[in-house]
């Protein structure tokens, strides 16, 4: 009855366009007086859930992706992109793909891709003929590359989120695959609408522009390397990884590339208080929320209602992908991952699913989520940067919600993907 | 006059927002440089920075709220259309507001209760780390209800943070 009443004042608040971390907080709270419990406990609650040192790599690797966006490191991986992937028809979506993938193996946030590949490729797209909608489509789609592409402080989340110890090292090697593999349906479906609306060709520059671009953006590139390779060698934790990549990235873009002054840097550390402030308050109402429904024995109704439907493994996994599909379509990542970890994780290891490979199906899951409306925070930046209408974006955007789809399904259906590579290095 | 305080305060939260999110910065860098180059990994980085992120993450939260860049869905607002969705509209407000004081009271009661344990490598009373959700709270009220009365009012708070 309780649980019915906290899941109904969260609809209505939510539907009423109260912001989600206020829906959370306020239905949370009404149900706590119901029930006559102490206050108090649902600020220790919302305390804690902040208060965990692992999360503490959401603000840094946000503020790392808006300095490289703002300090050079983002042009130079385009400029990359653009000598090897710009020959074919419709070349600058590929551009677009290829620097999404580069730019999420170094920086991970989704949003920071989007403004940082979005605002230097989708004005060039439109010089050349390109539609918007195509620029937006293509580039919002392989922003969610960067959550499969280590490193993805999402799966840090996911990690501590888990009930389980999950090694954060196994899930970054786990997405590196399924990642590449989206880049690729992604390239293809790109090419394909290319030709089909007839956007012109590009040309290959030459070997020597190519590996010119290569140098000047290795020091970016080397970013991933320190980040990936730290953590894996046990250098230092992920949260340590991150801050240090704000460190190599202030010194990338202020001493070598010489683009960062204080301006950009208030700029960059400006709008990553603002994005950081907005995921961390949700998490914590997330945690009064998840803590009642917890209390109210929400998880155990879950997985009681998805194993009469079926106690097939394939066919939980299948409700799941879709569940995550529909509440990804409204609610933002960071806080799905830690409302719903705890709840479907046992779930799907008593269908004998390994936690890792969970960890990848799920970032691609919410990650499809991002550019989904109503909420898709990937898409609205899109469009802003872009300067379209979510509504024109939509009306072309199937073809890539498709292959994000298909490789999904892969991801879900083919462990070996994820935990093939982890399991080399083990 | 009230409105030009309501701005202030705004700069001024995000102002302490972003010189604690690069505090945190320098304290875990330093925590790693400490631990390889001057071989010993300081006993207090780890939870000033935590101490130091509640800080800045409720200050910046709290200026979203007048800010408006919380995330919502906004469908149904504008579904209803210009004059019934702004009622509603000043229904959230409300709700927020809600919050706003129960964040303040029940912060107030989470910091009385744990005044006396000790943060054990800071020395700092553990109910001072949540000073803050008092302080957002009371800020998150009074720009609530700053939204509602120009609501109201059939009016818009001007953001000041771009």
């Amino acid at each position: 009855m309780e649980l019915t009443i906290l899941l109904v004042l969260l609809a209505l608040l939510l539907a009423a366009g109260v912001p989600v971390a206020f829906s959370l907080g306020a239905a949370s709270l009404a149900v706590f007086f119901l029930l006559d419990l102490p206050v108090i406990v649902a600020f220790q609650r919302m305390a804690a859930n902040m208060n965990v040192f692992a999360l503490m790599a959401i603000p840094f690797f946000v503020f790392a992706g808006d300095l490289m966006a703002r300090s050079g490191i983002a042009a130079r991986l385009i400029q990359v992109a653009e000598a090897a992937f710009g020959r074919s028809r419709g070349g600058l979506g590929q551009v677009d793909v290829g620097a999404s993938m580069m730019f999420g193996a170094v920086s991970g946030s989704a949003v920071a891709s989007v403004s940082a590949v979005g605002s230097t490729l989708m004005p060039m797209m439109k010089e050349k003929g390109y539609d918007t909608d195509y620029a937006v489509n293509v580039t919002i789609t392989a922003a969610i590359l960067g959550i499969l592409i280590p490193p993805s402080h999402n799966m840090i989340i996911y990690a501590s989120a888990s009930p389980v110890s999950i090694s954060i090292g196994d899930l970054f090697l786990a997405g590196i695959m399924p990642g590449i593999l989206a880049g690729a349906a992604l390239m293809v479906v790109a090419w394909l609408v290319a030709v089909q609306r007839g956007y012109p060709k590009g040309e290959f520059p030459g070997w020597s522009v190519f590996l010119r671009a290569l140098v000047a953006a290795f020091p970016g590139l080397l970013t991933a390397l320190i980040i990936v390779l730290g953590i894996l060698l046990g250098v230092f934790t992920p949260t340590e990884s991150s801050a240090i990549a704000v460190v190599y990235t202030i010194i990338v873009g202020a001493v070598v590339y010489r683009s960062l002054g204080p301006k950009r840097f208030f700029q960059a550390a400006s709008s990553s208080v603002q994005t950081t402030s907005m995921v961390m308050l949700i998490i914590g109402a997330a945690g009064m929320f998840g803590w009642l429904f917890a209390l109210l024995e929400g998880p155990a109704a879950l997985s009681a209602g998805l194993t009469a439907i079926s106690d097939n493994p394939a066919i939980i996994m299948l409700l799941i992908l879709i569940m995550l599909l529909v509440l990804g379509a409204f609610m933002d990542m960071a806080p799905l991952i830690i409302i719903t970890t705890p709840i479907l994780l046992p779930v799907v290891m008593d269908a004998g699913v390994d936690p890792v490979h969970f960890g990848v199906v799920m970032m691609l899951n919410l990650g499809i989520g991002l550019v989904t409306p109503p909420v898709g925070s990937v898409l609205f930046v899109g469009c802003a940067v872009g300067g379209a209408k979510p509504e024109a974006v939509i009306r072309t955007i199937w073809p890539f919600y498709f292959a994000l789809i298909g490789v999904l399904l892969c991801v879900a259906y083919v462990p070996q993907l994820s935990l093939w590579l982890p399991e080399q290095f083990s | 006059m009230l409105s030009r305080f309501s701005k202030l305060l705004s700069l001024t939260a995000r102002a302490l927002s972003v010189a604690g999110l690069v505090m945190i910065t320098l304290v875990i860098s330093w925590q790693v440089f400490a631990r390889y180059v001057l071989n010993a990994s300081p006993s207090w980085s780890e939870q000033a920075a935590l101490y130091l992120m509640l800080w800045f993450i409720l200050f910046a939260a709290a200026a979203g709220v007048r800010e408006r860049f919380h995330i919502r869905l906004t469908i149904l607002q504008s579904a209803l259309g210009e004059k019934h969705g702004r009622w509603l509209d000043c229904a959230c407000h409300l709700v927020v507001a809600a919050f706003g004081i129960a964040m303040t009271i029940g912060g107030g009661q989470l910091v009385l209760e744990t005044w006396s344990h000790r943060i054990p490598a800071l020395g700092l009373p553990r109910g001072s780390a949540y000073i803050p959700i008092v302080a957002a709270g009371a800020m998150i009220v009074f720009f609530a209800l700053e939204h509602f009365a120009h609501e109201v009012r059939g009016k818009e708070v001007q953001a000041a943070w771009n």
